[in-house]
């Protein structure tokens, strides 16, 4: 049997199923917990409906794009480790440099027919061990710390306003801000300092999506076609990876 | 008040339930390697393991706490013991929450903005684990479509695409503020061009920029309002 073969056993896929089942479970918990919870606030249930619905919208390309990611590791690792990994807790970005990081200091590396069942054991525990800290944060300090941020907001909001909701706004263009000044740089300066000779293709997706995203904000604002806002981050965002799709080929 | 007694006892129950499972998903995780070691005939091998934590782990520990410290309060208490757990923080859960709370105008640390935050993530969870669950059961035939070389660029420009749509929403919000940070963001990556391998720490003094501008903008509205 190979090493492959070996990874991809029945029993494996058994532990890794079970976790992501619990997990499923979890989800589903949480979700009916906060739907009620909904309802006894007084929410309007379209409006709970909506965030559902786009949610769903919203997560099914990131998904797919997760599902390569399981693809691009079970050469190396298997099926079902990459599936249990970006199932939960992983993230598609992290989950690759931990894995290459952990195989590299077991000694052997990701390239196809170099894994081994004695490293495997290893390289998957240090994965976990390796993206464990947000959830053991949150165990530990998601109440104290939310309970302080809490109050401050509520001081703010006496003294007049509340910043909150701003601070959110300004976090969010901070984190969008990073992300596509670091594809700005990558391709001015990504193979050597105002070579401008790095790839465009992100930037020009981000355009395309950005573009499209303000097609379907217009319609949505201005012709009342406001049901397209469940669809309109997905929608953009197709739009963008068509774009890649035309400037690769 | 009836509602608020009840929001309390939810917000409550919560943080514990939270912490239950936080805590059972970290043995589960933790746990599988030996479980999977045992099916294979061969367990971890800790020593190695440690060491390899030592050289490799810490940069992803500093991470987790700035995930922690940044998406809690976007997130709420449901939402983020949920996206702490199902992972894929920066490429989905943050923006879909974002997203989903602009969709419905719940304004942030509110009872709404609570309840809509995990409805949002938990959603976003399961979508992830069904098309995954699906992909995997369906490997074999769908593999020539995912891995076919036409389709390649639009999955690695996946965050790109999604950053494209969610720059319009956001930087429409308050143009003028949200020059600065890119403009900064822009100006450094070209610069330090290595800082484009840690694109995830650079999120924080982003943030710090943007947030800073943002609270002396209002400042000067607020005192402009009281001077009224």
């Amino acid at each position: 049997m190979s090493v492959l073969e070996q990874l991809n056993r029945g029993s494996i896929y058994l532990i890794c199923g079970l976790i992501v089942a619990f997990i499923a479970v979890v989800c589903v918990v949480f979700m009916i917990r906060a739907w009620r919870a909904g309802k006894a606030l007084g929410m309007d249930t379209t409006r709970m409906k909506r965030a559902v619905t786009a949610s769903a919208t919203f997560s099914v390309l990131p998904s797919v794009a997760i599902l390569l990611g399981v693809l691009a590791l079970s050469g190396s690792l298997g099926v079902p480790w990459p599936w249990l990994r970006l199932s939960v807790i992983g993230a598609l970005h992290y989950e690759t440099q931990v894995a290459s990081a952990a195989a590299e200091q077991m000694g052997i590396s990701l390239s196809p027919g170099q894994m081994t069942v004695a490293a495997f054991p290893s390289i998957a525990l240090l994965m976990s061990i390796c993206i464990m800290w947000g959830m053991i944060l949150s165990a530990l300090f998601n109440r104290r710390y939310l309970n302080r941020l809490q109050k401050s907001g509520d001081t703010e909001t006496r003294k007049g306003g509340g910043f909150g909701d701003r601070a959110m706004t300004a976090m969010f263009i901070g984190m969008v801000s990073a992300y596509i000044g670091s594809y700005v740089g990558d391709f001015i300066s990504g193979n050597g300092r105002f070579t401008f000779s790095g790839t465009w293709t992100p930037l020009a997706v981000v355009a395309a999506a950005a573009l499209a995203m303000a097609v379907f904000t217009y319609f949505s604002e201005k012709k009342g076609k406001e049901w397209l806002d469940n669809f309109s981050i997905a929608g953009s965002m197709l739009i963008g990876m068509l774009v890649a799709v035309l400037i690769g080929h | 008040m009836e509602n608020g007694k009840s929001y309390e006892a939810y917000l409550k129950s919560t943080h514990r339930l939270g912490r239950i499972v936080s805590v059972v998903s970290l043995v589960l995780l933790v746990g599988a390697p030996f479980a999977i070691g045992a099916v294979l005939g061969t367990q971890p091998d800790l020593g190695a393991v440690a060491r390899s934590f030592l050289s490799v782990g810490l940069v992803w520990t500093v991470s987790s706490v700035v995930e922690f410290l940044v998406y809690t309060p976007m997130l709420g208490a449901g939402g983020s013991y949920l996206a702490f757990i199902t992972g894929n923080l920066i490429n989905m859960k943050v923006p879909c929450a974002m997203n989903a709370k602009e969709l419905v105008n719940a304004k942030s640390g509110t009872a709404e903005n609570e309840v809509i935050a995990t409805l949002s993530i938990a959603t976003s969870a399961l979508v992830t684990i069904v098309v995954l669950a699906a992909g995997v059961a369906l490997l074999v035939p769908l593999q020539p479509v995912l891995q076919n070389p036409v389709l390649a660029p639009a999955y690695a420009n996946v965050v790109p695409a999604l950053f494209g749509a969610m720059a319009y929403k956001y930087y429409r919000k308050d143009p003028k503020l949200a020059m600065i940070p890119l403009a900064a963001m822009m100006i450094l990556f070209t610069l330090v061009p290595s800082l484009t391998s840690s694109t995830s720490f650079m999120i924080i003094p982003s943030g710090a920029l943007a947030i800073g501008l943002s609270w002396l903008k209002y400042r000067r509205e607020t005192k402009g309002a009281a001077g009224k």
